[in-house]
């Protein structure tokens, strides 16, 4: 079997590619990418470890966590368009009409 | 989940509980009502497309809302779940005991206002089922958040409020302010859904359940603490997400500012107690101080977190030109207080029930007063008078009546002493003083005598300040009228009516650390 | 053993089959260079420009529906599982049944939803039905 540390690493390094892409990419689209690799990485280590306790709790919340990412991104994009025809661009620092 | 608890699961949503007395599932009553509500809303859209009978689609969702407020207020009179009862469902997936019930009493008192007031806000826009149904969705997983007892409900049901959250937020999608809102609420939102739910697979990592019982007895073992650890600190940050607590507070200025004013009501008042009313249970029940292994000390985490939540948020607050921005970030700084009942806890400590049960009651009275002063911007924003302090001047020469509903709302929210807001916050300090954290009740006082300075301004300026120019108010909304009074009423008659008010919840939570 | 090797060998087979097959094909096989075979359709059809327009917005709408309702089977995939199982052990087929229709029943709320809202109806613009009418006269 392969030990766990390992599984741990790879949706480590998942989870980072993701929040490396979130900080550095302006494009609304990349972003929502983004977002999906992070859920992604979280599905690794449930399914990992639901063979690792011999239970399948976790597999069956990665299930949850697909639908959720799914519906997410209908939603994100919905948003997206409506800040395309509004703004012109999906560049998401365009949006910045209120000051922070 | 194992099968055999699944089967457990199922029989016990078939087979009613001992003679005479309701199956279990009927606790989840105002859950269900909030959710067929919102279907219901779906097909009248259906049945006819085009529909903007706003009195049919408002009445219907205030309806549902009410009817949900009942059964919540009569499963609380009645006792279910109460007295250490509480009625587990779905294989300890869901929990319905006194403190999901005292929840969803604010959520539901919260979305009768915003229907109500919606009524007006509406009348001239297209999709106004959608925008009822989005909000009765999102109150259904917000009181399915006070329910939840497994880490695997409060993702799904965090989920469920969260993202009709984001479309009722970009609602107004021509203008560009709302859909700015949207974005940023969304493009948070989303980011701190995925560290969330990358905490939750770090917290199954090391303990290899989901139910917050089994957690916690796994935890005790003192395996992976170090996996745990990050696990837990991820999943707080979800929390601070919903809470608008301060890492990941950045969207709640904009977003409430965007929003329209009835949705900016509703996410600062019951989405913010639904992400604490969630943080309680998991912190209390799932990472218990009394088992949890000595390098997991949350307790900090939250110290640090209410700190500078309240601080930032009312030095925000006092620096702002724009009446509804101050509020935003007064909302915030409100979230610091809440958070004080997550860190003046202590393992052992004699007081954790009741600091816990104060910040409880603070999110009650909270709901009221929040909420009637965004709707008195979304009043104002009906009339078109402006958005700063300067326009509000002399506004009390035109609507003396709403007018003395918000100083009542601002006072209330700075806790001077004849109002609710008071009393809420003074039971909140005092019993972290008991609890041993006298500096963080020192910080918090000091913050409350701040925030007294920005929200008299609003009513210097309504009462005091000459017009700076003509007020042409035109119609009187009745619905928004009719929502601002109901949220005064309810600011003052928790007056007298706070003692029951703090008993209960102070009640409630102590069942939780028992 | 190392369980590693196994999945080396996997990766080595899979790699290996496809480039032999391919190198083989190459030996085998009369090479009649012609232009008909490298244009991108052999039917005929000229490609023109580039295919990084802007598409019509009603290819969102049922792409949109198409995900959600995909990805909703993957929720009925853990009932399936047990389905069987749970009646062999007596549970009854009303409770093992009500759940999944409650769930497509709220999925079928939101589709007559959708439907009667138009999300799947294809609109056309009214240059589009323009320049129909135009190339027909």
């Amino acid at each position: 079997m392969v030990p766990p540390q390992y599984y741990l690493l790879l949706a480590a390094a998942i989870f980072c590619i993701g929040l490396f892409g979130i900080l550095t990419r302006r494009n609304a689209l990349l972003f929502l990418m983004s977002v999906e690799l992070m859920l992604n990485a979280a599905n690794i280590n449930l399914v990992a470890f639901s063979v690792y306790w011999g239970n399948v709790t976790g597999q069956t919340l990665s299930l949850f966590t697909m639908a959720l990412a799914a519906a997410e991104v209908a939603i994100g994009i919905g948003i997206i368009l409506t800040l395309y025809r509004n703004f012109g661009d999906v560049d998401v620092t365009d949006a910045a009409s209120m000051r922070w | 989940m194992t099968a055999p608890a699944a089967f457990a699961g199922l029989t016990a949503l078939a087979s009613p509980m001992q003679m005479g007395q309701l199956p279990d599932w009927t606790a989840l009553a105002p859950v269900l009502i909030l959710a067929v509500t919102g279907l219901v809303l779906l097909l009248i859209d259906s049945i006819d497309a085009d529909t903007t009978n706003s009195a049919l689609l408002a009445g219907v969702s205030t309806l549902g809302a009410a009817a949900a407020l009942a059964a919540t207020a009569w499963s609380l009179a009645t006792g279910v779940g109460q007295d250490g009862g509480a009625i587990t469902l779905f294989a300890d997936a869901l929990v319905v005991d006194g403190m999901s019930l005292f929840f969803t009493a604010i959520f539901t008192s919260v979305v009768v206002m915003v229907t109500i007031a919606s009524y007006d806000y509406l009348r001239d826009h297209k999709h106004q089922g959608e925008f009822y149904s989005l909000v009765l969705f999102a109150a259904s997983g917000m009181a399915l958040m006070a329910s939840a007892n497994s880490l695997a409900t409060v993702l799904v049901s965090l989920e469920l409020a969260s993202l009709p959250s984001y479309v009722l937020v970009a609602y107004l999608k021509e203008n560009r302010g709302s859909v700015e809102a949207g974005l940023k609420y969304f493009l948070i939102g989303a980011l701190s859904a995925a560290v969330f739910t990358f905490g939750i697979s770090l917290v199954y990592a090391a303990t290899g359940s989901l139910i917050f019982a089994d957690i916690a007895e796994a935890l005790s073992g003192g395996e992976f603490v170090g996996i745990a650890g990050l696990g837990v600190l991820m999943v707080a940050g979800g929390f601070a997400f919903k809470t608008a607590s301060v890492p990941f507070h950045f969207w709640a200025p904009e977003a409430y500012e965007g929003a329209p004013a009835p949705v900016s009501a509703f996410l600062s008042s019951a989405s913010k107690a639904a992400g604490f009313a969630v943080a309680f249970r998991v912190f209390v029940e799932a990472f218990p101080l009394a088992t949890i292994p000595e390098g997991i000390n949350w307790v900090l985490a939250f110290q640090i977190l209410a700190v500078v939540t309240m601080t930032l948020g009312n030095f925000a607050a006092a620096t702002q030109e724009n009446v509804k921005r101050m509020l935003a970030y007064s909302s915030i700084g409100h979230a610091g207080y809440a958070l004080i009942g997550l860190a003046a806890l202590s393992a052992g400590g004699s007081a954790n029930g009741n600091v816990l049960g104060a910040s409880m009651a603070h999110l009650f009275v909270y709901g009221f007063m929040n909420t009637g002063a965004f709707l008195f911007i979304a009043m104002v924003e009906r009339w078109g008078v402006g958005r700063t302090f300067e326009d509000y001047n002399g506004l009390a020469t035109q609507a003396p009546v709403a007018c003395v509903a918000m100083s009542v709302f601002m006072f209330s929210l700075a806790g001077l002493p004849p109002f609710g807001g008071f009393f809420s916050k003074y039971f909140l300090f005092f019993e972290a003083i008991e609890n041993g954290f006298w500096w963080l009740a020192a910080i918090g006082a000091l913050n409350s005598v701040l925030s007294l300075f920005y929200y008299s301004r609003v009513v210097r300026a309504m009462w005091f300040e000459d017009p700076s120019g003509s007020f042409e108010l035109g119609s009187q909304p009745v619905g928004l009228y009719a929502a601002v009074m109901i949220a005064a009423v309810g600011t003052v008659l928790l007056l007298p009516g706070f003692p029951p008010v703090i008993e209960t919840a102070q009640t409630v939570a102590g069942t939780l650390f028992a | 053993m190392n369980p590693w090797i196994a999945i080396g060998a996997l990766a080595v087979v899979g790699i290996g089959i496809p480039i032999g097959m391919m190198a083989v094909s190459s030996l085998l096989r009369p090479s009649v260079p012609e232009q008909g075979k490298s244009a991108t359709y052999e039917s005929g059809e000229i490609p023109t420009g580039t295919a990084r327009i802007q598409f019509n917005i009603q290819y969102y709408m049922v792409a949109l529906l198409f995900v959600v309702f995909d990805i909703e089977t993957v929720l009925i995939f853990p009932w399936t599982v047990i389905y069987r199982s749970a009646l062999e052990q007596g549970v009854s087929l009303g409770a093992v049944l009500t759940p999944m229709l409650v769930f497509v029943g709220i999925l079928v709320v939101g589709l007559l939803w959708a439907w009667r809202n138009g999300a799947v109806e294809w609109v056309k613009s009214p240059r589009a039905t323009r320049r129909k009418t135009e190339r027909q006269s």
